[in-house]
């Protein structure tokens, strides 16, 4: 970087991931007024990241993108001012570390030990009943299968059994166990699933030593709090809904995100404004513990993936230490502030001097996943694509690249979310018509079926969530006025009363 | 008439016959003499089905433990019939089972010595499938089928691939629900209360004409192929069929009895009345609006023996006789006395509603007014609905006087056509009223 009369200049950028919420990233730092030359470490080719990188007239470098190593290296290379980085692994690898203290080059992005927030369910957990954090959830962590199978079996509940470690959003299953007539069959399903987290989901990971959390299970419409943070304060972008089951009228298995959508005024049709500024304060308050508790500062991106329930209103399901994918891809085209000069204040701890804009309108997201994602990723994988990017922009849609290569000149997919067609309008409903027009120009060419989810930002689809957050907010009002929020009073016949206390 | 389920996992981790016998119990309504499940594991397809009420049918575990599989169907049926046709029943070769609700009426056509049989149209169905789905896949197979097809249907079929299909007929006659369970299971059923039963959500009504079929990997949809035809849903589910905590066809049944009461009240006052009384357990809701709106106390009339029948859908006269004689001893303090509003949901023989009001008087009623929740059955439903021939329908053959005068009350009167129509909130054009008016939206 060059300093002429007080502007800067010729800056370089590194981003590191190759994701279509990394292709969303780079678009929103080649858009800076100050051009940055863009450089990005990727682990496959994502088309789009490569056709900006290129017009920035930066580099594109293959190689694993989770190596602290070879991030410094390639950061120290090219002698970029900064680096952006876009997903959770190089985090938890110590990726931020690295490029800080061996290439000395700032980052976006938080290190090992703050990243811990979204690595760790079970640090996370921990750290909001220690710090008396609100909207927590009742958990328990186990290190080994037979402790926590015993507790299965002990206990008939509602729960979510969970990797204790951020696992790409895998192995996590919500059961409801309600009816009483039901719960053997819910039992052995939960038994079951337990042993697939130990010995499958948890099973490349050595870097933590809990394997298996068990929260209670809550209810309510979900949203994400995506949150910038220079370590001292957080500023809010506008909440997202993610829609995470694989199937239309949310039925089928749990994927990393079929699509979302955002509201205008930074709110969403079911989270008022004051509820939306709740949930930001519990994400502010998760950055100022968690420096507490490891003794650096969390800088860079962070996110409440929240509920709002009827026992705590906003509520912490899991955290992000980046943007959600795709919820990422909703609001980084809203991003009017130049996103070089929030990074330089996240680096310099100035955020608080930076006047955040967002375009005003809503947005939708819609991923197009080939047949066979999220249970059979093998099927899903190879096969060529044809994506009319003009007619999709002819249609007010963008395109963003997802779990796509460019090999041999085609692109090819690979196992997961190919395609995420973002749009926007006046409504939610309208941003969704038009993602629909845009998604017939996606195609595969051997004849391999695609989906997506035409029921992201549908007026039905809405109407439910208003209704569920109605009816939470209905309980939680109640809990509130009679002093219940985060409590849970019980009564054991021949012992009397007892209330859970962390 | 025939209550249907369905749930399918897309995690073979499920164990999934519990859960259907739960969703055939919350179907029970629908159809008390026989109750049958068919499940798949990935290599067959195993069906047990046997007479009686859902839990005298499914008696132990063993039943349970000869149902293996993550996905798996079942049935409820309101008819007699041999073991083979009781739903769900398997195709000729046994690739697929079927549990289907409607009649189909072009039967003897397409299969005409199956279709001669009682209850030979889901056979029928059961073959073209098995046929159709050795060269189509499922969602092209049930197309097929149903350009073959004409009548009513809602339908849920369980195939030896390991696909479930399920399909409503293009004027959506037949109730049927979508719905999940967390982020495992796919549910289908007749009504929306078998959901509840089972702790699933309901997602919405599948639309008329639209087919769903549940993989293992992906549920595939065909929403356009039979779209846009006229809708014609059966008025008789939210006066007698369905449930009141179901929704059917996006319309609370509950909400429909109220207003039917409301309608009834106000097209037949009758003056000064010291007590209404509803026969169990359809009429409740018809009877605490018709006090509401006449200013009428209210008041519980009878007391049941037993377990919970409905009488109506007795296959035989004198079932249902020793149905109604035990399910309702009238409480002399409520009627002795009393110049009674009695209300029930409909009359079809008129048998039992005579032995009713005989009971009130011999308890002492000074009068007995009685007043029904639905309009005259004078006809029979080619749809599915157990109606018998006209010949055996009193209202076919009397007026609402000779009617009184054979039940032995002091008035009698039913509910209009248009009255019904109003309490759903639906134009007459968009209900089949067949039965109400001997003429039918199609044939």
């Amino acid at each position: 970087m060059i300093i002429e009369g007080g502007l800067m200049v010729n800056i370089k950028v590194l981003l590191i991931g190759g994701g279509a919420r990394e292709h969303a990233i780079a678009e929103a730092l080649v858009r800076s007024t100050f051009e940055p030359k863009l450089y990005a470490l990727v682990g496959v080719k994502n088309p789009g990241i490569k056709r900006l990188v290129e017009k920035s007239g930066g580099e594109i470098v293959q190689g694993n993108d989770k190596d602290p190593k070879l991030a410094a290296e390639v950061a120290g290379k090219f002698s970029v001012d900064f680096a952006f980085i876009g997903p959770e692994e190089p985090l938890f690898h110590g990726v931020c570390d690295a490029i800080e203290d061996i290439a000395g080059i700032p980052c976006v992005g938080a290190r090992q030990k703050p990243a811990q927030l979204e690595q760790s369910k079970a640090f996370m957990r921990r750290l909001m009943w220690k710090y008396n954090v609100e909207g927590r959830l009742r958990f328990k962590a186990f290190l080994n299968i037979q402790d926590a199978v015993d507790y299965i079996d002990e206990y008939a509940e509602s729960v979510a059994i969970k990797p204790a470690r951020q696992a790409g959003g895998k192995g996590v299953k919500v059961i409801a166990d309600v009816q009483a007539y039901l719960s053997d069959e819910k039992k052995a399903v939960k038994e079951k699933h337990a042993q697939a987290v130990f010995e499958e989901h948890m099973k490349p990971y050595d870097d933590i030593e809990d394997r298996i959390l068990i929260e209670e299970r809550v209810e309510g419409p979900e949203y994400t709090a995506q949150c910038f943070t220079d370590g001292n304060i957080v500023e809010a972008m506008p909440l997202v809904q993610d829609a995470k089951h694989a199937f239309e009228e949310d039925i089928g298995p749990e994927t990393g995100g079929m699509g979302c959508f955002s509201g205008k005024d930074g709110v969403l049709p079911f989270i008022t404004i004051e509820e939306k500024m709740d949930s930001v304060k519990i994400v502010q308050q998760l950055v100022n513990v968690v420096e507490k508790e490891v003794g650096e500062k969390y800088k860079g991106i962070v996110a409440g993936q929240m509920m709002f329930t009827d026992g705590w209103g906003p509520t912490i399901i899991e955290c992000y230490s980046r943007f959600g994918d795709p919820e990422g891809t909703s609001v980084l085209p809203l991003l009017k502030t130049d996103l070089v000069e929030i990074s330089e204040a996240i680096i310099g701890e100035k955020l608080h001097k930076v006047k955040m804009e967002w375009d005003n309108t809503a947005t939708v997201v819609k991923c197009i996943a080939p047949k066979g994602y999220p249970r059979r990723r093998d099927l899903a994988k190879d096969h060529p694509l044809a994506i009319d990017i003009k007619a999709i922009e002819e249609r007010g849609g963008r395109v963003y690249f997802g779990s796509v290569s460019e090999e041999n000149g085609q692109m090819v997919t690979k196992g997961s979310r190919a395609i995420e067609i973002w749009t926007n309008g006046e409504t939610i409903e309208e941003a969704s018509k038009k993602a629909e027009s845009c998604i017939p120009h996606v195609k595969t060419l051997d004849g391999w079926d695609l989906f997506h989810r035409k029921d992201i930002g549908s007026p039905e689809l809405l109407k439910k969530r208003i209704e569920l957050g109605e009816l939470q907010r209905e309980i939680f009002k109640y809990r509130k006025a009679k002093g219940l929020v985060g409590r849970r009073i019980d009564w054991i016949p021949g012992k009397g009363k007892l209330e859970y206390i962390s | 008439m025939v209550g249907i389920f369905g749930m399918y996992a897309f995690d073979e981790n499920w164990e999934i016959s519990r859960f259907i016998y739960f969703g055939i119990l919350g179907c029970q309504n629908r159809g008390q003499e026989n109750a049958g499940i068919a499940t798949f594991n990935g290599e067959k397809l195993s069906r047990f089905a046997d007479k009686g009420m859902v839990e005298e049918a499914f008696r132990n575990d063993e039943i349970f433990k000869g149902l293996p599989g993550w996905c798996g169907i079942g049935g409820v049926s309101a008819f007699t019939a041999e073991n083979e046709f009781i739903p769900p029943i398997f195709s000729e070769k046994g690739n697929v089972a079927v549990s289907m609700n409607g009649k189909i009426t072009n039967c003897e056509e397409i299969d005409p010595q199956i279709g001669k049989k009682p209850h030979g149209d889901m056979k029928i169905v059961a073959n073209l499938l098995e046929k159709s789905i050795e060269k189509n896949n499922s969602v092209n197979a049930m197309k097929e089928v149903m350009e073959k097809i004409k009548g009513a249907y809602s339908l849920v079929a369980l195939i030896k691939r390991g696909d479930m299909i399920i399909a409503r007929d293009p004027h959506g006659i037949r109730p049927l629900v979508i719905g999940g369970h967390g982020f495992d299971l796919g549910v289908i059923s007749s009504e929306s209360a078998a959901l509840d039963v089972t702790g699933s959500d309901l997602s919405r009504d599948v639309k008329p004409g639209e087919i769903f079929v549940f993989e293992p990997h992906s549920i595939e949809k065909d929403d356009q192929t039979f779209k846009n035809r006229n809708t014609y849903y059966c008025s008789f589910e939210w006066v007698y069929y369905a449930r009141p905590d179901s929704i059917i066809n996006g319309i609370h049944v509950h909400k429909a009895r109220y207003k039917i009461g409301e309608f009834l009240a106000k097209e037949n006052p009758v003056e000064g009345a010291d007590v209404v009384i509803a026969v169990p357990e359809t009429a409740f809701p018809f009877a605490m609006a018709y006090s509401k709106v006449s200013g009428i106390p209210i008041d519980l009339g009878f007391v049941r023996t037993g377990r919970h029948l409905r009488t109506a859908i007795k296959p035989t006269q004198i079932e249902r006789i020793i149905g109604v004689q035990l399910k309702l001893n009238p409480i002399r303090n409520a009627v002795r006395g009393k110049k009674v509003v009695l209300i029930d949901d409909s009359v079809v023989r008129g048998s039992t509603l005579r032995n009713t009001v005989y009971l009130l008087k011999k308890r002492g009623a000074k009068e007995v007014h009685v007043r029904i929740g639905s309009p005259h059955i004078i006809a029979p439903c080619p749809f599915g609905l157990d109606v018998p021939s006209q010949d055996e329908l009193i209202a076919k053959h009397n007026t609402e006087e000779e009617i009184a005068q054979i039940v032995g009350a002091d008035t009698f009167a039913y509910l209009s056509i248009n009255g019904l129509c109003e309490a759903i909130g639906l134009s007459q054009e968009k209900l089949c009223t067949g039965c109400f008016r001997e003429k039918y939206p199609y044939l």
